[in-house]
């Protein structure tokens, strides 16, 4: 009695259901716009880089009124991405969720603590870059990038601090600078902090001898009576603001550059159209005077690339990656 | 008198109409928050972020700060009422407050802690003003070693904290230590006790562990002596009034805890859950009643809850001279200073010292209206207790599943609240002390990265943990607080 009672009120609710997806999906061919709100996940705790990405993008697009629906942040934090990376990974083609990413969707992958990578998810758009800075306390025997390269070639266990664990972006930033100057990548005592920060405060205190970090969030260590001297940084060309004193890695002879990039990626199958509306939502979004001004606050560069070409470039840094973390040992299953 | 100039100058920003209003919102807010478990001082402060776009910087950081504060001002309020602490700094709280709220004397305790939080608060604003652009120093020369070394001092609390079997005590702390270490292991990326569920890449939350081996196991224990034994008198909250005496009492473990409390928050990564084990653990040595902690000794709560808001105003000096992060709460607060264009840092209180001194002043104000705001509330919300006892089971229950929901939104972390609130009924049965379950697991996971870190960078030598004065300091104070009192015992025979 109870079950023909309920197939038949189920009949009565899907008809009309499947007739209005219909019809929103013939809407969808053209143009699609979205049709609630959009989630935009940070796969990690407040305060991070992710979170700072997925809070400045919501709050500009809002204020520039760029998207007729809002863009709600959420922070999926665990695994260091992979939790987050998990739960998207199970709404296929659902175009109303976004998430913010960078290096550690390659790394945390080959590093094995996750089962999903870049290729279970749609690319949408790179939208900014950060640099990789190397700094020393001031009164450090080192004067350039050379000499620090030097001094650990004489001495190997010469310590290196970094924010983020073995195998994550600053060991791999390390390595591949310490290679490229022609020391074996393995032989870096890199010393892992939780973060930043803390490697920051190591270095002011003389615990170790170095520290690398990204150049945006030293910058505020910078400038007179900080304490510390900035050897080089991993862009192409040399940083703006209080960064224009530091010369490249290149500069210095040493063939190496490294991207803290970041981005923006969608569900897995996240249909075409949906993509489109997206590369081009941000793409007006990164020429808003909004974003000029937060941007620059917070030391990013701009350097957006569209959804086809987010994807080749995160093929090629998977390639990159696993060399180095090869030459590393630390090849996860 | 520099730093009374100083002074003054921050008060005439902070006395700014539009200011004052932004430090009642802030500490109004936080205290709200604090009560509320799950939405702790990070997410809050996250929420805020957006208020303060378009803000003086003086003005976003004197509201951030104020909810940062007022967050930890207010934890005790639940720690105390329901034993389910508000936020992580307020856990040593609900060790003496709560048995002293089942006495019948919730409005004593919670008098108690609101004093000792704004003596807390007030002194170590004072050092703040006057010390800070030295202790960056301090802050600094903190590294590796000599955390593991704090660390290992901070653990031989275990001993005091056991009570009636030391080595129920220790067996605590293992499981407590195998907790901490849960998850990725920073050093390596190997996974420890992850059981192969990503849920457990990141090892669990604290809150969880304490909500469910302290408030549920409560929860559970009442239901399984039936209904909760004897019904609590009618005006169960009793009097707010400190007699004379209780007030000499206190007054010493205060002063004491909030000038250990402040050192330790200006610690990057030590902050205010272990300022307040530190000052509760240091008091209860100290104490020649120290046998009647963790039955509702009033000393038990003044000294944690001194600690713990002073520790939040001495993070304020990593972040602000130094520009780096010591705790999740203060990164929310970089990441927000940034956004309104001031870098902190070494040259902030040269470049910007309306944001400094600003801040510093509205802390004074910002504490007074804490103390103003919570008293006259305590009896309102004191209320609480005279539910009868089927209800309050009912909203302390509730009120852990939402504040662990809330904080992760994951439903596998009930499942560990519910694992955690077995785990603490089992403990309590077989006469297993909690405490130091719970200082084990704060301090574990830090004191063997410390030590790992350490030895990394001397290349394996252990010598590093002596030959650096501040280590070999503190590994000499461990020694001897495990030591001197075997020896008293001695000479006493």
């Amino acid at each position: 009695m109870t079950a023909r009672f309920t197939a038949k009120s189920l009949t009565a609710i899907v008809l009309p259901l499947a007739a209005l997806t219909g019809f929103s999906a013939a809407a969808q061919a053209d143009d699609w716009t979205p049709t609630r709100n959009i989630e935009f996940i940070a796969p990690a705790n407040p305060g991070g880089g992710w979170d700072t990405l997925v809070r400045t993008v919501s709050r500009v697009i809002q204020e520039e009124g760029l998207a007729e629906r809002s863009f709600g942040a959420i922070n999926v934090p665990g695994g260091g991405g992979a939790v987050a990376w998990a739960q998207i990974a199970r709404d296929t083609g659902n175009p109303h969720k976004l998430f913010a990413t960078s290096p550690p969707i390659i790394l945390v992958p080959l590093a094995g603590t996750s089962r999903f990578d870049h290729t279970d998810f749609t690319p949408v758009a790179r939208l900014i870059t950060d640099y990789s800075i190397i700094l020393v306390k001031a009164d450090a025997p080192y004067e350039d990038l050379n000499e620090l390269f030097e001094a650990i070639a004489e001495n190997p266990s010469l310590s290196i601090g970094g924010g983020s664990a073995p195998g994550s972006m600053d060991h791999i930033s390390m390595a591949g600078v310490a290679a490229a100057a022609g020391l074996d990548a393995a032989s870096v005592n890199y010393i892992p902090f939780s973060g930043g920060g803390e490697a920051m405060t190591n270095l002011m205190g003389g615990h170790v001898a170095a520290v690398i970090t990204g150049a945006g969030e030293a910058s505020g260590q910078l400038g007179e009576g900080s304490g510390l001297r900035p050897l080089g940084v991993s862009s192409p060309e040399r940083l703006g603001g209080v960064l224009a004193d530091i010369p490249t890695y290149q500069e210095q002879g040493i063939d190496y550059t490294f991207d803290i990039w970041r981005g923006v990626m969608g569900t897995p199958d996240m249909p075409e159209e949906a993509v489109a509306y997206y590369e081009a939502l941000f793409a007006e979004m990164l020429e808003t005077d909004g974003w000029e001004a937060a941007r620059d606050q917070l030391g990013w560069i701009d350097a957006y690339q569209d959804s086809e070409a987010f994807g080749a470039f995160l093929d090629e840094q998977k390639e990159q990656f696993s060399t180095i973390l090869g030459d590393l040992g630390l090849l996860g299953g | 008198m520099d730093a009374f100039n100083n002074l003054i100058y921050g008060f005439s920003i902070a006395l700014d109409p539009i200011n004052i209003f932004y430090v009642f919102a802030g500490v109004f807010a936080g205290t709200v928050i604090g009560m509320l478990p799950g939405l702790g001082p990070i997410s809050a402060l996250a929420l805020m972020i957006p208020l303060t776009f378009g803000m003086e910087p003086s003005s976003g950081l004197i509201l951030m700060a104020g909810v940062y504060y007022g967050a930890i001002f207010g934890g005790s309020t639940s720690s105390i009422l329901l034993n389910a602490p508000g936020v992580a700094g307020t856990v040593a709280t609900s060790f003496d407050g709560y048995p002293l709220a089942k006495q019948g004397q919730a409005g004593k305790a919670l008098a108690i802690a609101a004093y000792a939080s704004f003596i807390g608060g007030t002194i170590s604003i004072i050092f703040l003003m006057l010390v800070a652009p030295l202790l960056g120093r301090v802050a600094v020369s903190f590294g590796p070693a000599e955390y593991f070394s704090l660390m290992v001092l901070g653990l031989t609390a275990v001993v005091s904290l056991s009570d009636k079997s030391l080595v129920k005590g220790l067996i605590a702390a293992v499981v407590g230590v195998m907790i901490s270490i849960m998850g990725i292991d920073l050093q390596t990326g190997t996974e420890r006790f992850t059981f192969g569920t990503v849920h457990l890449l990141d090892g669990i939350d604290f809150l969880v562990v304490a909500l469910g081996i302290f408030a549920l196991a409560e929860v559970f224990y009442m239901l399984l002596r039936g209904g909760g034994g004897k019904e609590q008198p009618r005006n169960a909250i009793g009097s707010l009034r400190l007699t004379k005496q209780e007030v000499r009492q206190i007054a010493p473990p205060i002063g004491r805890s909030s000038i250990l409390g402040f050192f330790t928050g200006v610690l990057p990564g030590a902050g205010a859950t272990i300022g307040s084990f530190l000052g509760y653990s240091m008091e209860k040595r100290l104490a020649k009643d120290g046998d009647t902690f963790g039955k509702g000794n009033i000393k038990g709560v003044a000294a944690p809850e001194s600690a713990n808001n002073a520790a939040c105003t001495g993070s304020f000096v990593p972040l602000l001279t130094l520009g780096v992060p010591g705790s999740g709460s203060t990164a929310v607060l970089l990441g927000a200073l940034l956004v309104m264009g001031v870098s902190p840092g070494p040259a902030m209180l040269v470049d910007r010292p309306d944001v400094f001194w600003g801040v510093v002043a509205s802390m004074y104000l910002g504490n007074i209206f804490l103390l103003v705001l919570n008293l006259p509330l305590i009896p309102l919300i004191a209320k609480i207790l005279d539910l009868p006892r089927p209800l309050l089971l009912a909203l302390i229950l509730i009120f852990c599943m939402v504040g662990v929901y809330g904080m992760s939104f994951s439903v596998f972390d009930l499942l560990l609240l519910l694992g955690f609130g077995l785990l603490g009924l089992g403990m309590r049965l077989f006469g297993f002390p909690a405490a130091p379950l719970i200082l084990a697991l704060i301090l574990g996971s830090i004191m063997e990265e410390s030590m790992r870190r350490a030895l990394q960078i001397s290349g394996g030598d252990w010598s590093i943990f002596i030959d650096k004065p501040i280590s070999l300091a503190l590994l000499v104070v461990a020694a001897l607080s495990l030591t001197l009192p075997l020896l008293r015992k001695f000479r006493a025979r």
